[in-house]
């Protein structure tokens, strides 16, 4: 029965949600009828081949899931996971760029002024429209591929499908689909900022002659862009691969602990450098022309700063790589889905 | 052309033609209330087979125009759908019938030519 559980759980996901619970229920039902009609055992308990057979006849969960949907949605639930991971994609990054719009706002005006209210009520006037203006893309695109793509598109893979998997995919550690979401976002940003917008990382302000920005990363840096690109972008192809296979497997997790040692050599690389953030004097004093602290003693504690939290990143990263060792190499099998037993 | 690619284009033709009939012949079979699973066996037993993923999917849209009305069960050894012709779905049928009939002496006259 164990089986049936995982077999609904499995079509529940894919199912967009009106309706969900009802059409369970029947498909419950429809499986219970026909096992009970095959299995000669009245009153015992199902046994796991004829189970194994119906479902086989019932085909995979994503086949069982589309026919339910078909047609009837503006976007099934062939492509309904996908739209929900990319959807969210594109929130995330358009409400961080706006985030980070204020903050520097903020940051470089060193409190709120009468002006400031008006600019981040723009800004906020604004991230309601970029985030209407995304979702509409996203959803008009996904309704285009929806209506263009054949309905028996990706047929030949659900005919390899078997009940056995069901096992199988339990005995993984499903992925968090929201945070490799939020994890390629971010790797995304972080390349683009380093390799086309250095120079804009940095302090902002408002001077005589309109909004100023003076970079803060330092020479010193600049040889370390093309190693967190690297790390980046193997992140970037790790995240992609993991939300195809929908859980964690051996590969995934040799390639994440590969990744976090990479990742490891490049911040002790970074930490045993010079330090790779300078506080401009001129800005420091434009900014600040009452303030105690020089820019060089700022620049100073900014770095130790920077280095304590790399150090922490490190631990961090640790820690992951040996659960990830644990859990691949040693428990042998991971976290169990909770099966929703309604 | 091998016998086996006629054999694969008439079954795939086949297939078409039975799917034009399904929903005429599931309405004709539900003047009686039946559950998904009885409904799919009476059918099976007079010759037409459905497959239960088209079936329970088809009967859901059936009712979602109003032609089938549906209840829960409670009565029985588990909880099951039942499904029955709305008045709607009645008039319906009766209209679909004639016009089966029209296009069954139609296509027989085409095919004795």
């Amino acid at each position: 029965m164990k089986l049936i559980e995982l077999y609904l759980e499995e079509i529940r996901h894919r199912l967009p949600p009106r309706n969900r619970e009802d059409i369970l229920r029947e498909i419950h039902s429809v499986l219970m009828d026909t096992l009970e009609d095959r299995d000669s055992n009245t009153g015992q308990a199902f046994d796991e081949e004829t189970i194994k057979s119906v479902l086989k006849e019932f085909g995979s969960p994503r086949k069982i899931a589309r026919q339910y949907g078909a047609h009837n949605y503006l976007i099934g639930p062939r492509f309904f996971p996908l739209y929900i991971l990319v959807l969210k994609i594109v929130l995330i990054v358009i409400t961080a760029l706006n985030v980070l719009g204020v903050s520097v706002v903020f940051i470089s005006q060193s409190g709120f002024g009468t002006g400031m209210w008006e600019t981040i009520s723009t800004i906020l006037g604004g991230v309601l429209n970029t985030l209407f203006t995304g979702f509409g893309i996203v959803t008009l695109a996904f309704a285009c591929i929806e209506r263009t793509t054949p309905e028996d598109w990706g047929v030949d893979f659900e005919k390899d499908w078997q009940p056995e998997d069901l096992y199988k995919e339990e005995n993984q550690e499903r992925i968090k689909l929201a945070e490799l979401a939020v994890g390629i976002t971010m790797n995304l940003i972080l390349i683009a900022a380093l390799n086309f917008f250095l120079d804009r990382i940095g302090i902002y302000y408002l001077s005589d002659s309109g909004w100023v920005s003076t970079p803060i990363l330092n020479e010193n840096f600049k040889p370390f862009i093309p190693w967190i690109t690297a790390y980046a972008i193997m992140d970037i192809t790790l995240s992609i691969y993991l939300i195809r296979k929908e859980y964690w497997d051996k590969t995934g997790s040799i390639a994440q602990i590969f990744i976090n040692v990479f990742k490891i050599a490049v911040i002790s690389a970074i930490i045993s450098s010079p330090g790779i953030i300078t506080i401009d004097p001129t800005t420091w004093q434009q900014l600040f022309p009452n303030a105690e602290l020089t820019a060089q003693g700022l620049t100073h504690t900014v770095n130790l700063v920077l280095e304590i939290l790399m150090g922490i990143a490190i631990f961090g990263l640790s820690v992951d790589s040996i659960k990830r060792l644990y859990l691949t190499f040693i428990k042998g099998r991971h976290t169990v889905i909770e099966i929703n037993k309604d | 052309m091998s016998n086996d690619a006629i054999q694969e284009q008439t079954q795939n033709l086949v297939q078409e033609l039975r799917r034009g009939v399904i929903i005429l012949a599931v309405l004709s079979q539900l003047h009686e209330e039946q559950y998904g699973y009885s409904l799919m066996k009476s059918l099976e037993d007079q010759g037409m087979q459905i497959d239960q993923g088209t079936l329970y999917p088809l009967l859901r849209r059936l009712e979602e125009q109003k032609l089938l009305e549906s209840n829960w069960r409670m009565d029985t050894s588990r909880p099951r759908r039942y499904y029955i012709l709305s008045d709607f779905g009645r008039q319906v049928l009766e209209e679909m019938t004639l016009e089966w009939s029209r296009i069954k002496t139609t296509v027989d006259q085409l095919l004795e030519k």
